[in-house]
């Protein structure tokens, strides 16, 4: 791990919460999957990144920020974590428990930055009184991208920095022992809890049968994701037909 | 409701200032970009939908006060799904231009408007992206990225997008044809309840694939059964069904969260120390 190569991933870390990629930064950028991929070509292996990116993503797939809050900086966890990952080369399974905690330290910074970012919305407030709207459009990014982008690149760049070292001396104690092993016990079971708050938004009674079809599909005949989709799909069409239909009747 | 949009137009041909294309298209790209860049626990998209307001509130506004009132109009608390919620900004810009050329709304009515409104665009929206959309885009992603193969994450990376700002446009476009009656016209007969309802059935039976594929979680446990060695995964667990532990994992912690006993990061927690502990003594 270069420095060089620290500071670019501290920038695609600030990045992923960031206006600069048509807004969707926080929607796309911060997603593992794509995160292990640019960690990746960073890192010279894009693919090993984006495996381990695809692998961490499993945790997050339920992610939702409703009301402003952040159960899980799942950006620290693909950025960070699939860097460590490729630079130690260890099992996708045990990166996954790395990231797992580096994801539940994100949530200190969100709280700080929510907090302060209040105080800039008053700069604004001061322009708008003013009748100045350039102020009042310039307070709502610019002093939050300064600060963000100093402190992430701060962050990604110390924890790299020192976490390499320390986890290669962390692995070569553990040789040997079942610890990890134990490890990626833990990285196969999390991804249920990606999947399981995903299907609290939405799965319903109702729904529990096309669970349960897709389920089926792979466990007995190793149909593709994207062939489940299909099948999703068609399930899809067909429910909206039949309620077209009762709609028809109304009106008739 | 035809009829009454096009009443409105009549009414509306002499007007003083009128917004172009050009206007709504330039508010709509601050928003898209902007929304979330100060996002904080005073005011939320506060600040983001005063900056793209800005613009329009400067050219409808010439005289001063008015400017001044217009811009501290909208630096109010606000809050709602970028995307699916842009109905809410075409609407308010509809508004402040009626407004401006003479029209009788108040303040509150605007007001009325936007905080009516987010809360319900929250919820649909929410569902819909954060629910359906991006789940099921990443799930993909992941199942052609977990092999290795590249365009999984570029099908995140600029599918996604697209998607999002697809909806997000037309929504803010809808929003400022339509006015203040923009909402009515979207939840008119249900019929967004049912895109929701057939989203969320690609969706679970997406995840239900994603069970099989992505969660492992095998035991080790064998003994013997007399002179018989019985291995419990393969000649029961197995026997019964492929993937029944991962199946069974997955709706236990469903149900847990449902439940909302345990947060999040407590089940985490827990699964994290029952598979480290069992990992450790051989059990799984």
């Amino acid at each position: 791990m270069s420095w060089l190569q620290a500071l670019i991933i501290g920038v695609l870390y600030y990045l992923s919460d960031a206006p600069w990629f048509f807004g969707e930064g926080y929607y796309v950028l911060q997603r593992p999957i794509v995160a292990g991929f640019l960690t990746g070509l960073v890192m010279g292996d894009p693919v090993t990144g984006t495996i381990i990116g695809a692998t961490i993503n499993l945790i997050y797939l339920g992610h939702l920020n409703v009301g402003g809050s952040m159960p899980s900086d799942m950006a620290v966890a693909g950025y960070i974590g699939t860097a460590l990952a490729i630079a130690t080369n260890v099992s996708t399974e045990v990166a996954l428990a790395i990231a797992v905690p580096l994801g539940l330290l994100g949530t200190i910074w969100w709280v700080g930055k929510m907090t302060i970012d209040s105080f800039f919305v008053h700069w604004a407030d001061s322009y708008a009184a003013k009748g100045d709207e350039k102020g009042v459009m310039l307070m709502n990014w610019l002093p939050s991208a300064v600060m963000m982008l100093v402190f992430k690149v701060i962050v990604a760049v110390v924890i790299l920095m020192a976490g390499v070292p320390l986890m290669e001396s962390f692995l070569n104690v553990v040789q040997g022992t079942n610890i990890l092993h134990a490890l990626e016990v833990v990285g196969g079971l999390l991804p249920a809890l990606g999947i399981g708050l995903n299907l609290r938004a939405i799965l319903k009674n109702e729904t529990m049968p096309f669970l349960l079809v897709g389920f089926l599909l792979v466990a007995y005949f190793q149909i593709s994701i994207v062939g489940v989709a299909m099948f999703g799909l068609v399930f899809a069409l067909i429910y909206m037909q039949m309620n077209q239909k009762e709609d028809a009747s109304y009106g008739g | 409701m035809a009829a009454n949009v096009e009443n409105n137009a009549v009414q509306e041909t002499d007007k003083r200032i009128k917004l172009d294309k050009k206007d709504i298209r330039r508010s709509y790209w601050l928003w898209q970009f902007f929304s979330h860049a100060n996002y904080n626990y005073e005011r939320m998209q506060g600040g983001a939908f005063a900056m793209c307001m800005a613009p329009i509130i400067k050219k409808l506004y010439p005289d001063r006060e008015e400017k001044i009132a217009g811009l501290q109009r909208h630096l109010t608390f606000f809050n709602t799904n970028p995307n699916v919620g842009a109905v809410i900004h075409g609407a308010v810009i509809s508004m402040e231009e009626e407004r401006a050329n003479g029209a009788e709304i108040s303040d509150e009515a605007i007001n009325a408007v936007k905080t009516g409104m987010m809360g319900p665009m929250a919820g649909i929206g929410d569902a819909l992206d954060q629910g359906v959309i991006i789940p099921l885009v990443v799930a993909l992603g992941i199942s052609f990225g977990s092999t290795g193969n590249l365009f999984g994450p570029l099908l995140v990376l600029i599918g996604l997008p697209i998607i999002l700002m697809l909806i997000a446009y037309n929504c803010w476009m809808k929003g400022y044809s339509l006015g203040s009656s923009a909402i009515t016209a979207m939840l008119a007969g249900g019929r967004m309840k049912q895109l929701i309802g057939a989203a969320g059935i690609l969706g679970c039976t997406v995840m239900g694939g994603l069970v099989a594929t992505s969660v492992s979680f095998k035991t080790a446990i064998a003994f013997n059964i007399g002179e018989q060695a019985f291995d419990l995964q393969s000649q029961l667990f197995d026997a019964i069904m492929p993937g029944l532990l991962p199946l069974g994992v997955t709706l236990g912690v469903y149900a847990l969260l449902r439940k909302e006993k345990f947060t999040s990061i407590q089940i985490m927690l827990g699964l994290v120390v029952i598979g480290f502990v069992g990992g450790m003594v051989g059990i799984f």
